[in-house]
């Protein structure tokens, strides 16, 4: 790790180390992909033409600065002008003008993005949480309508007013609808219930030419079938129809191990017998790996005590604690990493067991529970999330390999693993996603997060680690969540040129100028 | 003054330290209102990374209402109020803002040890009330320097003369115990007093049994939000076993943050423009099943009389109102 604040010597006759961080320029072999900034050529002839059919361009740098670069803060780049999205028709002309003057739209929900999707590297950034009301709760069909660039959190917020939840949402609340259903989302429900867009029935697209369209599994099946998981390349999303709920508190059983694939082979038979509600796996590196699990209803946790909780190879908290203590004692050369994971355990613990979410033993609001812990402990101004999909068969060692790139980069890093239940009526969805082809059952994800603590590093040096991992999914044959952005020169490898150049085709007939989301994909 | 206020802010990291999460845009008051980043934290503080000169963010450094709800949720920590705060002093007051110094209070009140309360602007304009809720609290002293002029310079970015601040906090020192009803003079106070017995008027009332055995399971108890988002760490839990103890509902979000029950930015609260609907009352309203609403800060009642025909009590008048 480099220090934060790092000496720089000039080396005489010699060049000045990068100030981005004194390990970049080293010979990585640069594999990522930066985007060109689109020239502008026509911008003034839009924004005329735009503001002449009421469309309210900002172009201060007020307003363009905040959307300089994601949650990922590795790409930067500066729109043109803003749009605030207000409406399906609003967008539907600025759509129809951009292909008239060519100009790139870059479409924003909550921003969370790590590899520059969501930043506009020129043209036109959509700010889509200007779309942020719930137009309909249906309590007795269990459905709800909403705009499409609602936070899931402030969609939760409207929902728990009639005592509702939403069925799966991405554990972090200022994802957006949107912009989830558009790549996938992924709760530790998802063994039980599939990814986050599965859980949409109908939406309202604005397509790239700028026609208001309604789809669904049954209207208007192909354009549904493109813009669920298609990384924003086919539509905008204004509206959204999901299931939903009645909102449940959680039990919440922890299980510790010092082995990722005990956890994982167990993590797997739990989702195999579908033995619980919620799970997942959080860990502290390799040392500490925790399998969460919990339950909706009293019934399921006494069933999974009586039936499977014994098949369980991990350990109760103190248990795990004293065989890990006697684990060090004997390596007096690890008792920096022992010290790290013991001020780790002290400072993360208590704010998963926070006395304002639990009550009488159940966690409330289980999402803000672990999304300000993420933000808390895993959030910096740069974030690099790598992560693996694959087939369940596959999973154990492409975690493993994984675990040991983070090893080989980071003094300290955390792993989420959660399995997927792939939805068979959905399989067209699933073409050039996150969920590999060769998935049954379930497909499984990993993401390597390093704690960057307050060290910098270089982009050379993140990229080069992201792709160390994402060289073990195209030798594993599985998937990415985050392929596109600076991550898209692994798509042909991961998918192949045949299905690749399907889809470019299908872009090019959608979007004739190639505008919506440009070089996220395509 | 800036010296004095800057060189007791804890303020450890700053705008630049923000990562862009946007978890601040969730209970921000003006975000729900308008939907525009440019007016949230998240927004100044970009745009202030981004170089962009604080009077070109006039419009979003007067719309914030200093509720303090970002705060708690920031996972940087960084102090959101006191950025900006300071933001308002480089600006300077708005027009139409008095620009005569304050008049001296020294000598307006005996130094004394007695506890005493500091009243805010409404209280202060309905003196029976003010006495009804000092009489409630017992034994305590009224205030003749409630600070109330410093409190309206803070907010405003106007400046304060160091010898008026410090006759000020001069009569407050003795002070076995104060009790302040204004919450953005509370989270200076905190500062400038550092180890003095402060407490807010709502949870001084709220913490008196009369008061207290008074709260109804289908009550709506609306917590003033500077003062709470100030002391958050603990008072989430006072008020989580005040929750406990009466069942009743609060204005808390999921993140049990207090939803304030207006938004007036700047000018709206200087009196310079004219208030309006912001919405707040209606969705602190939206789908629950009260009775009664309780404030703790007086002048919230005029927000959710204007939106509901639900009863509005003021806190201190629980006990006259009894028990359920």
């Amino acid at each position: 790790m480099i220090p934060a604040e790092p000496n720089f010597h000039p080396i005489p006759g010699g060049l000045v180390p990068c100030p981005v961080g004194p390990d970049s320029l080293r010979g990585i072999k640069r594999q990522q992909t930066n985007p060109s900034r689109w020239d502008g050529p026509d911008w003034q002839q839009f924004v005329a033409a735009a503001r002449e059919r009421d469309i309210n361009v900002r172009e201060t740098t007020t307003a363009c600065g905040v959307f300089a670069t994601d949650a990922g803060g590795t790409a930067y780049g500066l729109p043109h002008g803003v749009v605030i999205a207000q409406s399906a028709g609003q967008i539907s002309k600025l759509l129809k003008v951009a292909q008239e003057y060519r100009v790139p739209v870059t479409v924003r929900g909550g921003g969370l993005t790590t590899e520059g999707e969501s930043v506009a590297f020129g043209g036109v950034l959509l700010d889509m949480t200007g779309m942020s009301q719930v137009l309909n709760v249906d309590p007795d069909g269990l459905t709800v309508r909403t705009q499409a660039g609602i936070f899931w959190h402030a969609l939760a917020e409207e929902l728990r007013r009639h005592d509702l939840d939403y069925l799966s949402a991405p554990l972090n609340l200022t994802s957006s609808v949107g912009g989830t259903l558009g790549v996938g989302g992924i709760d530790v429900n998802s063994p039980r219930l599939g990814c986050s867009a599965d859980q949409a029935m109908a939406l309202q697209v604005v397509t790239p030419t700028g026609e208001i369209v309604e789809c669904s599994d049954t209207q208007n099946i192909e354009l549904f079938q493109r813009v669920i998981l298609g990384y924003g390349q086919f539509g905008v999303i204004t509206e959204a129809t999901l299931r939903i709920r009645r909102y449940t508190p959680l039990r919440m059983h922890y299980f510790y191990y010092g082995s990722l694939c005990t956890a994982v082979e167990d993590l797997q038979m739990l989702d195999r017998n579908d033995a619980s509600d919620y799970s997942g796996i959080l860990t502290i590196m390799d040392r500490a790996v925790n399998l969460l699990v919990a339950f909706d209803s009293v019934e399921r946790e006494t069933e999974f005590h009586k039936t499977w909780q014994s098949k369980l190879r991990g350990h109760g908290e103190l248990a795990f604690g004293l065989r890990t203590l006697a684990r060090y004692a004997v390596r007096p050369w690890k008792y920096a990493e022992a010290w790290y994971l013991l001020q780790r355990k002290r400072e993360l613990f208590p704010e998963f067991r926070r006395s304002e979410y639990m009550r009488d033993s159940l966690m409330h609001d289980r999402t803000v529970v672990f999304s300000r812990a993420v933000w808390k402990f895993w959030g910096s101004r740069q974030m690099v999330i790598p992560d693996l999909a694959t087939s369940s068969d596959k999973f154990v060692e492409a975690v493993e390999r994984g675990n040991a790139v983070c090893r080989k980069y980071f003094a300290h890093y955390t792993l989420y693993c959660v399995g997927i239940k792939v939805r068979l009526e959905h399989r067209p969805h699933y073409e050039m996603s996150c969920i590999p082809p060769d998935a049954e059952g379930w497909a499984y994800g990993c993401e390597f997060e390093p704690v960057m603590d307050d060290g910098i590093y270089s982009r050379d040096t993140l990229q080069s680690f992201k792709n160390e991992i994402y060289d073990i999914g195209v030798d594993l044959g599985g998937s990415y969540y985050r392929f596109g952005g600076m991550m898209k020169g692994y798509i042909r490898r991961i998918f192949g040129d045949a299905l690749v150049d399907r889809h470019l085709e299908m872009k090019r007939a959608a979007d004739p100028a190639m505008i919506l989301n440009r070089d996220v994909i395509f | 003054m800036s010296g004095l206020l800057r060189g007791n802010s804890p303020i450890s990291k700053t705008y630049a330290d923000c990562s862009g999460c946007s978890l601040c845009l969730l209970v921000c008051p003006v975000w729900r209102r308008t939907c525009d980043i440019e007016l949230t934290p998240h927004g100044r503080s970009k745009a202030l990374q981004n170089d962009v000169r604080p009077a070109d963010m006039t419009i979003s450094i007067q719309s914030c209402t200093l509720c303090g709800a970002c705060e708690p949720v920031c996972p940087e920590r960084i102090n959101l109020t006191d950025m900006v705060l300071d933001l308002r002093r480089t600006l300077g007051p708005p027009p139409g803002f008095p620009t005569s110094a304050p008049e001296s209070r020294a000598g307006l009140q005996p130094i004394s040890s007695a506890p005493l309360l500091l009243r805010d602007r409404a209280l202060a304009a309905n003196p029976e009330v003010l006495n009804h809720t000092a009489t409630l609290l017992g034994g305590v002293m009224m205030a003749g320097d409630d600070g109330s002029d410093i409190a309206l310079a803070l907010e405003a970015g106007a400046e304060i003369s160091p010898q008026r601040l410090e006759n000020f906090l001069t009569s407050l020192r003795r002070s076995a115990k104060l009790i302040v009803a204004d919450g953005l003079l509370l989270r200076h106070l905190a500062r400038w007093l550092p180890g003095a017995p402060l407490v807010s008027l709502g949870e001084a009332l709220s913490g008196l049994p009369e008061v207290r055995n008074s709260l109804r399971a289908t009550d709506l108890y609306v917590i003033e939000p500077r003062a709470y988002h100030a002391d958050y760490q603990r008072l989430v839990k006072y008020y989580d076993g005040l929750r406990a103890a009466r069942a009743c509902a609060f204005n808390l979000d999921l993140q049990r943050i207090a939803i304030p029950p207006s938004a007036p930015n700047l000018m709206q609260r200087l009196g310079l423009a004219p208030q309006d609907n912001d919405g707040q009352a209606c969705w602190i309203l939206h789908g629950r099943r009260i009775s009664r609403i309780v404030v703790e800060r007086y002048e919230d009642r005029t927000a959710f009389e204007n939106v509901s025909d639900i009863p509005v009590m003021y806190l201190a008048d629980l006990t006259e109102a009894g028990a359920c």
